[in-house]
């Protein structure tokens, strides 16, 4: 069954909203790396945008991973042209490989430099996974089925089989769907410790030799209908699949345009060339927006925006060729009528998110 | 919302601090046993000590090399799918495959907040990265999948307190849809000092075994546990001559829209979850035979649960089990599904422990002894942080 993407609402380093992610596609080039103290390069997103949607006030209690999860949320109900996306029957599904990371710390900080009996219950609550998506029920006043998952990089893949199980039911006619994760020093040290000093802030992926992942934060959020309609310019999702690669589930097409998660995990990003079809094209955009659980999430948006645009963007120039298949780089390329989005993790776990041109 | 075919349950386990197994829980809940006792494996410095429901060490397995590695709260699920996958004559290597899925609701399970690690690090020592290695490998689903060697989807479900009510839910759709032809779904969740510490700083934790539905209730006690059960396609079902033990009937989600901590009081989500798992049963209020409630023994949760349970189900016997078992958070929802289920096979109903005195302000009593039953289908309901309600609609035959 296909889903409809109706509207699309994108937060991260480089900005908010799908013209800036569009320009910085266009641009081509990594945005600004935010250095952060002690703790290396990062990604970093900024949500003052939500103060359009939402009263400050509102924000007082709302975390910064909430926060971006209901930007990217407002952006794309925005986008669809929703009055609200509380009416009838729209379901709620969010997804994250961390949740609210930075919020979890500062609990801990409170207990620690407080004592436990006077431990924060605000960030307490602001702490636990769902928080984004009870904040994103609140803001717009969604009343319909609520859902949230976690399953570290395939987290994606994971929810997104619920939303078209939700439309497929009819237990939803349309389904606010999104992938938020945010960075913390915490992250920023464990990656440190696990993969070593590596400043020079560009990230390479598909390096076979190079760990050059970036951490990085954001949210994207898409609504889907499996009613196609005039506002489904970004196209469908018509595929959506998950497992082991030593499976014989996985079918990869010759015929569509492949966009690699790769994220500079060298351990993960040397599993690609084994698996795609000699001779394929492909891109990869995880230079534009780092290193993050989500980040599948803003591979289809890009798709998307692709679809909408009728053509390709260039992969970012620290990409490098690779063996075997042809690495986009002009932006001209028209769009073809299908593009799979992979993406493969440690175990060898895959997961496909393939759109088409609706 | 389309009405659903049943989809089988051919196995569960559970365990919790009123016992190992279904049954020993079960001899529990029926002799009126509570365990609440001040926590054993961490300590913390309230002015008073505020009871949980423990499952002792012991109880636990911890023998094979892989479980040491992985987190308490995966040691639970993996302990309940054990004795799920037995009960429905299963062993492990009819488990392996693209078609077999694991959905695992939880808390804690998911989040990163090692004290210790934490700690070490604010001091500026190398913390041992194992815990984060942990961590990083101990998804309770994908660490059950790893277990039996599962390929098809895994999802571990994090919508608070409802998860595990959720993850079975989502578990029987993957069946109906033709996705899978097995589903090890459920939930656990294990006792940690964050949550201790969280659930007191938000003033909702009692410090004596929790009262749900009674006047004089002042909040929960934290418990730990795991529930699995085992979902299975008819044709699985027929290919192996297994037995469906019951039936998941009806599957309903919605949110409040309404706090973040506190359910809506005109109870508009809880109602509508409700609702919408009838209507995937085909089945109506009259057809239930009792409401295993989530029953949490906070007040806002108890006065928003009985007021829709005294209207959609007048007259229907209803009880927490929380007082036995204590609020297991993520595993709550999948520990009161396999209590459901065992309740019906039984006929009979356990005491709603804890309640003395009735509340006016809800205009509705909890069964206070052990009672017998004579309909074969029950909902078990979960309220959540977020505004986030499920429910389960569960029986003893198809239709």
């Amino acid at each position: 069954m296909e889903m409809y993407i109706k509207g699309l609402g994108v937060v991260g380093c480089f900005g908010s909203g799908a013209g800036d992610l569009a320009a910085c596609l266009e641009k081509g080039a990594p945005p600004l790396i935010a250095k952060v103290s002690a703790s290396g390069p990062a990604y970093l997103a900024e949500t003052s945008k939500l103060e359009t949607f939402v009263p400050k006030k509102s924000l007082r209690r709302i975390d910064h991973f909430s926060q971006m999860a209901a930007l990217a949320a407002c952006l794309a109900v925005q986008d669809a042209g929703e009055p609200s996306s509380g009416a009838g029957l729209t379901g709620l599904i969010v997804c994250s490989g961390y949740g609210a990371a930075q919020s979890t710390f500062s609990f801990l900080d409170s207990v620690i430099n407080d004592g436990d009996a006077c431990a924060s219950p605000t960030l307490f609550s602001n702490s636990v996974h769902n928080s984004a998506a009870g904040h994103i029920s609140i803001l717009l006043k969604m009343e319909g089925p609520c859902l949230t998952v976690s399953q570290f990089g395939m987290s994606v893949h994971s929810a997104l089989l619920i939303a078209r199980q939700w439309l497929h039911e009819g237990r939803a006619d349309q389904v606010l769907f999104g992938a938020v994760d945010e960075y913390c020093n915490v992250l920023g040290y464990c990656r440190r410790r696990f993969f070593g000093e590596d400043d020079t802030g560009i990230m390479t992926p598909l390096s076979q030799e190079r760990q050059s992942a970036i951490p990085g934060e954001g949210a994207a959020f898409f609504l889907l209908s499996k009613e196609k309609n005039e506002k489904s310019r970004y196209g469908a999702v018509v595929d959506v699949a998950m497992g082991r690669i030593e499976e014989k589930g996985m079918n990869l097409s010759g015929d569509a345009i492949y966009f690699l998660g790769a994220d500079g995990h060298k351990s993960c990003d040397r599993l690609y060339k084994g698996v795609i079809p000699r001779g394929i094209e492909a891109a990869c955009y995880s230079p534009l927006y780092g290193s993050l659980p989500a980040g599948p999430a803003f591979d289809m948006a890009i798709a998307a925006l692709s679809i909408r645009e009728g053509r390709l963007f260039a992969s970012p120039e620290s990409v490098k060729d690779q063996e075997g298949f042809r690495i986009i780089r002009g932006s001209n390329t028209a769009a073809p009528s299908l593009i799979t989005c992979l993406k493969l993790e440690k175990e060898d776990e895959y997961g496909i998110i393939t759109l088409a041109d609706g | 919302m389309n009405r659903g075919a049943p989809v089988a349950i051919a196995g569960i386990g559970c365990l919790s601090a009123a016992g190992r197994s279904l049954k020993e829980n079960m001899t529990s809940l029926f002799a009126g046993k509570r365990h609440a006792a001040p926590p054993v494996r961490f300590s913390s410095r309230h002015p008073v000590s505020y009871p949980v429901f423990e499952i002792p060490e012991y109880d636990l397995p911890n023998d094979a090399s892989e479980i040491k590695k992985v987190s308490r709260t995966c040691r639970l699920g993996l302990s309940a799918a054990v004795e799920a996958l037995q009960d429905a004559g299963l062993d492990a290597g009819q488990m392996t495959g693209t078609r077999v899925g694991v959905c695992i609701g939880t808390t804690v399970g998911s989040t990163m907040n090692n004290e210790g690690f934490y700690r070490d690090y604010l001091s500026g020592m190398h913390p041992d990265m194992s815990v984060i290695e942990s961590f990083l490998r101990g998804n309770p689903a994908s660490v059950i999948a790893r277990e039996y060697g599962i390929t098809g989807p895994c999802q571990t479900v994090v919508n608070a307190c409802s998860s595990g009510t959720d993850a079975i839910g989502i578990g029987a759709a993957w069946i109906s849809s033709g996705m899978c032809d097995m589903v090890i779904a459920g939930g656990a969740d294990e006792l940690c000092r964050v949550t201790y510490n969280g659930f007191i700083s938000l003033m909702i934790t009692d410090d004596s075994p929790c009262r749900p539905f009674d006047r004089d209730r002042k909040g929960l006690n934290l418990g730990e546990g795991a529930a699995v059960l085992i979902l299975e396609s008819d044709r699985s079902l027929l290919e192996r001559k297994g037995q469906a033990r019951a039936f998941v009937l009806g599957y309903g989600s919605a949110c409040d829209g309404y706090h973040l901590t506190a359910p809506s009081p005109d109870g508009k989500g809880l109602r509508k979850a409700i609702s919408d798992a009838l209507i995937q049963s085909g089945r109506r209020p009259k057809d239930i035979a009792f409401i295993n409630a989530h029953g949490t023994a906070t007040k806002d949760n108890d006065r928003t649960e009985a007021m829709v349970i005294r209207e959609m189900f007048p007259g229907a016997p209803f009880f927490s089990t929380k007082g036995y078992t204590g609020h297991a958070l993520g595993a709550a929802g999948a520990i009161e599904a396999a209590f459901t289920i065992a309740c019906l096979e039984s006929g009979m109903i356990p005491a709603n422990t804890g309640f003395v005195s009735p509340d006016p302000e809800l205009g509705a009593i909890p069964v206070i002894e052990n009672t017998g039953i004579s309909k074969d289908i029950a909902l078990s309901d979960s309220l959540a942080f977020g505004g986030h309600n499920g429910a389960l609609l569960l029986g003893l035959a198809r239709g």
